[in-house]
């Protein structure tokens, strides 16, 4: 087959934007600590292991997931903090806001990507889409101070490519007539979408990169592939399947809540307390969502980082944490040894169905759910009010018995340290907080 | 006035029915309005819609359907007409600024700085005091701006003679500065927020 021919003439026929920031966590601490740029920076203090890690800190050899112990080995200067959520979540809805002053069709993909739809955008910006990505680079590297990749081509599989394609601080763009350039040169296995086990599926009929997937004829996708990939090879072929979805998500499938702990402990109480805590958050959101449980999944991780698990069935799907208190206690009884140490503690809420769709069986006590409701209802309105956890249950207090992270370890970032007359441990202005000495 | 003593509850009953509609998004539906107000019968809830309608704080569209109208503006906006009622004085609370929009221009491109030194202390700006920081303007001579020289983070009136930029302390304590090699500028001072309370 020829591999040299475009795949479509068409430049432009839709104009799709993926972008992506450059090491986001590590970014955002250098925006606020303008003394870090050009330095390593490391996040994730509080973990044990490496968040984020800046792109100093990257060519040090140092990479996610890596160990705190083993940094300071690999990269002895480097500069390792406790993580910010606050700063990170305040900077990513900036970041989405300034791409929407250039297209209201944005997809708020993860906390630091976003997909865009530019299609038809070239002539209210009197230049082509080159020059629409540039502008949305600067407009964030000015305004935010963090810097971003961006790809854009035909489809969200292309533009997703594209930004990955130079990175850092880079625009890569793929008009139709040159996505075989780009193709040719991709492992299959790296194509978004298509997991190891396929991309060695395809391997045996001879397809290594994402351009011999990409020309292979219509006949073999749809007969060898399921859906999925076969909208990958039309997404490859430039013909745009997944839309760019603007609406924030609302659903879910599951909500997970866990918490990790130092120094580990073996204290039923307090490792029952961290587990309830999980629970009352997962709920908290789950209510927030409009959503209710069918399942709950309880688990326990020990010191040497083994985990041990159950899945419980619940008798009426409920976001309560009253109505799940008894179920918890069963699924921690059955894992909990005395004389183990834990450090991390998880609860999962499965199987969520709308909280309208609940069908009450006869034996029900209805009455007290809706007492119920009413009370959590009330607990929601004040947290809304007064902050989070202004009213919670008491099996979950002996979490304060030690702070989350004591040590080295219980750092707590620069925002919660030093408050602003008025601001208090839940809640603090909603604006980033530049840490320069002035 | 002649339903004086019903005035409390009818103002519980509005912010009910605006708490909902903040909360929900949506207006309430009959039954629902039934349950916020207390009202067992639908009719009673229709008198009630009817009259708020009149007072023009809840209306109809051409289905029936409620729609919000006094209660859609921010409550908070509204200060001490808290429940929307129509007064004379809502038409020109309409166009308020709170004030966050009245601090802060670019809020994608607004930052907060806790001010630390005195160099600034003759135009006001004290150790302590909330600096409002803008990302997104340019810089003009005459700004306070949040610039770095030679590896130094500070705050200064920025003055610009041609090609020569100048650093200006606000206290005589102080020496102004000029830009050796590269100025960073970080933002341009907007505003400056000290609670004493």
């Amino acid at each position: 087959m020829d591999n040299t021919a475009p795949i479509t003439i068409h430049s432009w026929p839709r104009a799709i934007l993926h972008l992506d920031a450059d090491a986001f966590f590590a970014s955002c601490e250098q925006a606020i600590h303008p003394e870090l740029k050009g330095k390593p920076v490391i996040t994730g203090k509080e973990r044990g292991i490496v968040a984020a890690a800046s792109y100093e800190a990257k060519a040090c050899g140092v990479k996610r997931g890596v160990r705190l112990s083993d940094v300071k080995k690999l990269c002895p200067d480097a500069i390792i903090l406790p993580s910010d959520y606050e700063t990170y979540s305040l900077f990513s809805l900036r970041m989405f806001g300034i791409i929407r002053r250039f297209t209201p069709d944005v997809e708020e993909y993860s906390i630091d990507e976003a997909f865009a739809d530019l299609t038809g955008l070239r002539r209210n910006f009197h230049g082509p889409y080159s020059l629409i990505a540039r502008k949305m680079q600067e407009a964030v590297e000015r305004e935010l101070g963090i810097t971003v990749s961006i790809g854009v081509s035909l489809s969200k599989v292309l533009a997703k490519m594209g930004s990955k394609h130079k990175k850092p601080h880079g625009i890569t763009m793929i008009p139709g007539r040159e996505i075989h350039g780009y193709l040719r040169n991709l492992p299959i296995q790296s194509v978004w979408g298509i997991g190891p086990n396929t991309a060695a599926f395809m391997r045996k009929f001879g397809i290594d990169t994402a351009l011999d997937f990409a020309l292979k004829n219509e006949e073999f996708v749809t007969k060898r592939l399921s859906k999925p990939y076969q909208e990958v090879w039309h997404e490859l072929n430039g013909r745009s399947i997944y839309p760019v979805t603007t609406e924030s998500k609302s659903s879910y499938q599951s909500i997970s809540k866990t918490r990790t702990f130092t120094p580990p402990s073996k204290d039923e109480t307090f490792v029952f307390a961290q587990l309830s805590k999980n629970l009352e958050n997962a709920c908290i959101k789950a209510r927030r969502y409009g959503l209710a449980a069918t399942r709950l999944i309880v688990f326990l991780r020990k010191q040497d980082f083994t985990d041990s698990g159950v899945q419980l069935k619940l008798t009426c799907p409920t976001a309560h944490p009253s109505a799940l208190f008894s179920l918890l206690r069963e699924g921690f009884d059955h894992l909990y040894r005395p004389t183990t140490l834990y450090r991390q503690t998880g609860v999962v809420l499965a199987g969520l169905i709308a909280e309208t769709a609940v069908q009450y069986t006869l034996f029900d006590d209805t009455a007290q759910i809706e007492k119920m409701s009413k009370v959590y209802e009330a607990v929601d309105m004040l947290s809304e009010k007064f902050g989070k956890y202004t009213v919670r249950h008491a099996v979950s207090l002996p979490t304060k018995i030690q702070s989350q992270h004591e040590g080295e370890r219980g750092d707590v970032p620069q925002r919660k340290q030093e408050l602003f007359k008025g601001e208090n441990n839940r809640q603090r202005l909603g604006l980033p907080v530049l840490d320069v000495k002035v | 006035m002649k339903d004086k003593p019903k005035d409390g509850k009818l103002r519980s009953r509005i912010r009910d029915i605006s708490l909902f509609y903040h909360k929900k998004g949506r207006m309430p539906s009959f039954s629902e309005m039934g349950e916020l107000t207390g009202l067992r019968s639908k009719n009673s809830v229709s008198k009630l819609v009817d009259k708020l309608d009149r007072l023009k704080v809840i209306g109809k569209d051409a289905k029936g359907r409620l729609i919000p109208r006094s209660i859609a503006a921010s409550v908070r906006i509204l200060g001490s007409v808290e429940a929307g009622f129509p007064s004379p004085a809502e038409e020109e609370l309409a166009d308020t600024l709170s004030l966050d929009d009245l601090l802060i221009e670019n809020p994608d491109a607004t930052f907060l700085l806790r001010v630390s030194g005195d160099s600034m202390s003759e135009a006001g700006i004290l150790p302590g005091d909330m600096v409002i920081v803008d990302r997104g303007q340019t810089p003009k001579s005459g700004d306070i701006v949040i610039a770095e020289v030679d590896g130094q983070w500070t705050m200064k009136y920025l003055r610009k003679r041609g090609e020569s930029i100048t650093l200006i302390p606000a206290n005589p304590n102080y020496k102004p500065i000029k830009a050796k090699n590269e100025l960073k500028i970080a933002g341009v001072v907007t505003a400056v927020v000290r609670k004493y309370r």
